[in-house]
């Protein structure tokens, strides 16, 4: 007995000594003038567009010589806690790619240095996208360099579409009898007129955006969710109705499992919805008779407001050199670069480079997230897709399954 | 009192005072004697603090402050006292979190020793052949590493070209085309199941094996001589033998399965975790990193570790009792 209390007692003032010394950490303090600076890009950026960022990194390394540029890749699933772990131990890369839904959260915490001051010198900074431009802006102080957008069309295969007498679609009920006429035509197990994963929110929110209704509004300094609303609503029960015209997916599945080009490329859809980009990847088979529109609106004749998705560029506060961070910044949405992004099928970052593709059409009506520091969260918590989920499935009526989802919103935004 | 009793006297107290000394003589072999206990223990309690004790220190401490994304860029907390505490035993997700693992451990420690009971028996019935068949498909399924079983699993499952809906339909069981098998939390959690107790069974199978082969031979042949049943063979014979071997395998399938991560996190997959299927690993994930709430995460992992520690002490009191028995 006497040996256990002395061991316990030995245990207890060891940790009792690691504890008093390990408080005494310093952390790094970046003064010294950089040799390197770190960047973080999306691996869409390797995968896309490596000509372009080589091009940067040459043109930022001849301007400043003796400095060399370390980009290094990042996947969307992780890149936030890979972050966050940079900021405990005090070494933040330069620059950092970050989602345009992702901005508010860290500009709110004072994550980004303030560019505010050299707002003007970045290229076609009086013409940035609005919408995307908005993501980088909190209190007032711009934080993010719009670096490029996406929107969100329907890739379809034209030899179908041909066959069921079938012309672009300039309404959501001329698509939803396409979609009918398709259905009867194509009837092997699983196929699908127009596929789409039932809680594919960025599809189902541009409903309730089509219909007049939003996620959720600031009133009086308090976000409220407006899903209950009858707008909302009705955006959500034309939701409904055209997923069962149209889709054979799963009710509950998720947009990317599997990704709706493969199901595409395997002959299981005349129709996909997604970023323009999904044309990439519908397979040799059906590359010449793939053809994109815009989703089509309620109201004859304009298109759908689409999610608009995008990424900013932004200097962590705590990079060693920020002006030379804003320097590559510069140099990497210059016009050529962005002219670049665009020829990729991307939308670039300013107004006065807009062209005319579906991709750019489409982006003419888009809606975006609620620009609330906690709306990541919201986004996580998976809490539009199981309200999609319940009311697809026909769990809960539609008004349940909102006013379920607006509190959850309410609670998670106002934290 | 005589002048003679007083010699005799000092002569008591020097004898009493002599007795001890002649008994434990101070030499440097008896020191170290003395010292050994503590020697042999020095490495594990080092290397204990060393990885145990500076994280949880700092756990600890962390669990008392308001640390989220702000704090964690200006690098120092602002504490907040019992708060992260009682916001935890006040949140109804965290109470209904609690008792979906408790069921989820329950369920999945009772399937994975009973099917790994069975094989086991099973194991000790058949040909060699058939066992060494038996034992090297446990092994690989064994050795098979969480995340590619994962994998595995979600391509099987999947909706659109799984092959557990084409057979399904190709047998005309139902319409399986397009069956989601990750629809609802029941059938999440179900799915983990099979995951963790397929990856579960090898090694009670194999541990519970090894244990079987110690019951001798005649204790089961005398128990048939004498008219019992095969249950009434194992329930008084064979049990009581390996009783020490279910004990471990149990307590640890407990502490294993209670605290699991891996595989309902990337099976059932980001995308669809919500407060409706979280298990205690994943809402503290969820809580403390995803939320980047790290002060409330700290208090949940204390809460978790104080839980899981009771369940430690219910067993390594068992096994000291065991190991007293046996001495």
């Amino acid at each position: 007995m006497r040996v256990r209390l002395t061991a316990a007692a030995a245990v207890i003032l060891t940790l009792a000594f690691v504890a008093s010394t390990a408080s005494a950490r310093t952390y790094r303090s970046g003064s010294a003038a950089a040799s390197k600076i770190t960047v973080w890009l999306q691996v869409d950026a390797q995968s896309g567009w490596p000509n372009l960022v080589a091009a940067a990194n040459q043109e930022f390394e001849s301007k400043h010589p003796g400095v060399n540029v370390d980009v290094q890749y990042q996947t969307w699933g992780d890149h936030l806690s890979k972050f966050d772990a940079t900021l405990a131990g005090g070494n933040t890369p330069d620059v950092i790619e970050m989602g345009n839904t992702e901005m508010t959260k860290y500009m709110a915490a004072g994550a980004f240095a303030n560019l505010t001051s050299q707002k003007g010198s970045f290229p076609n900074s009086k013409n940035w996208l609005k919408g995307l431009a908005a993501s980088g802006i909190y209190n007032g102080k711009t934080f993010g360099v719009p670096y490029y957008a996406g929107s969100r069309v329907v890739t379809y295969r034209s030899d179908l579409f041909r066959r069921a007498h079938a012309k672009t679609p300039t309404s959501l009920a001329q698509f939803t009898a396409t979609a009918k006429r398709l259905g009867k035509q194509n009837s092997s197990k699983g196929f699908s007129p127009v596929y789409i994963a039932g809680t594919d929110w960025y599809f189902a929110m541009s409903f309730v955006y089509d219909f007049g209704g939003q996620i959720a509004k600031l009133k009086n300094g308090k976000w409220v969710g407006q899903l209950e609303s009858k707008k909302a609503m009705a955006g959500l029960a034309a939701y409904k109705r055209f997923f069962q015209a149209a889709s054979r997916a799963s009710k509950t599945g998720v947009e990317n499992k599997p990704q709706p080009y493969d199901v595409y490329s395997k002959g299981k859809a005349a129709s996909i919805v997604g970023p323009a980009w999904f044309s990439c990847c519908v397979g040799k088979k059906y590359t010449k008779a793939t053809k994109q529109f815009v989703m089509p609106s309620h109201v004859k004749g304009q298109g759908m407001p689409g999610f608009l998705g995008g990424s900013d560029l932004a200097v962590p506060a705590g990079s060693n050199d920020k002006s030379l961070a804003a320097d590559w910044i510069r140099i990497f949405t210059s016009t050529a670069s962005e002219k670049g992004l665009q020829a990729k099928g991307n939308i670039p970052n300013a107004t006065n480079l807009l062209g005319n593709s579906v991709n750019e059409r489409a982006a003419k009506r888009s809606w975006f997230v609620p620009t609330a520091k906690n709306w990541v969260n919201v986004e996580n918590g998976n809490v539009l897709r199981t309200m999609l989920a319940r009311i697809l499935t026909g769990k809960q009526s539609i008004k349940d399954a909102t006013a379920f989802a607006d509190s959850n919103i309410e609670l998670t935004l106002n934290q | 009192m005589t002048s003679s009793e007083i010699p005799s006297g000092t002569a008591y107290a020097a004898e009493a005072a002599l007795r001890p000394r002649r008994r434990r003589p101070f030499t440097f072999a008896r020191l170290l004697r003395g010292a050994a206990p503590y020697l042999l223990i020095l490495p594990v309690v080092a290397t204990i603090v060393a990885i145990l004790g500076y994280p949880l220190y700092h756990l600890a401490q962390l669990s008392f402050q308001k640390y989220g994304l702000f704090e964690l860029i200006a690098h120092h907390g602002t504490s907040v006292g019992w708060a992260n505490y009682s916001s935890i035993l006040h949140d109804h997700v965290f109470w209904d979190v609690l008792v979906r693992t408790v069921v989820f451990t329950v369920v999945n420690v009772g399937l994975t020793i009973g099917i790994g009971t069975l094989l086991a028996l099973l194991l000790t019935k058949v040909s060699t052949i058939v066992r060494v068949l038996l034992t090297a498909g446990l092994v690989l399924a064994w050795s098979m590493p969480p995340v590619v079983a994962v994998q595995v699993w979600t391509w099987m499952t999947d909706p659109q070209n799984g092959i557990f809906n084409y057979v399904l339909t190709k047998l005309h069981v139902g319409d399986y085309s397009q069956h989601d098998w990750l629809a609802t939390p029941f059938s999440q959690l179900s799915l983990t199941t099979s995951l963790v107790v397929w990856g579960a069974i090898p090694f009670v199978v194999v541990t519970v094996y090894a244990g079987l082969s110690q019951v001798s031979h005649e204790l089961v042949e005398a128990a048939e001589i004498d008219g019992a049943r095969p249950w009434r063979v194992f329930k008084d014979v064979t049990f009581p033998i390996v009783k020490p071997i279910f004990l471990i395998l149990t307590s640890l399938s407990i502490i294993w399965d209670f605290g699991i991560f891996t595989q309902p996190f990337l099976l059932i997959d980001q995308t669809r975790i919500n407060t409706s299927n979280e298990l205690m690993g994943i809402y503290l994930y969820e809580e403390g990193y995803v939320k980047t709430d790290f002060g409330r995460g700290a208090a949940i992992s204390i809460l978790m570790l104080l839980i899981v520690a009771v369940l430690s002490i219910v067993y390594v009191r068992r096994m000291v009792r065991m190991g007293d028995e046996a001495a």
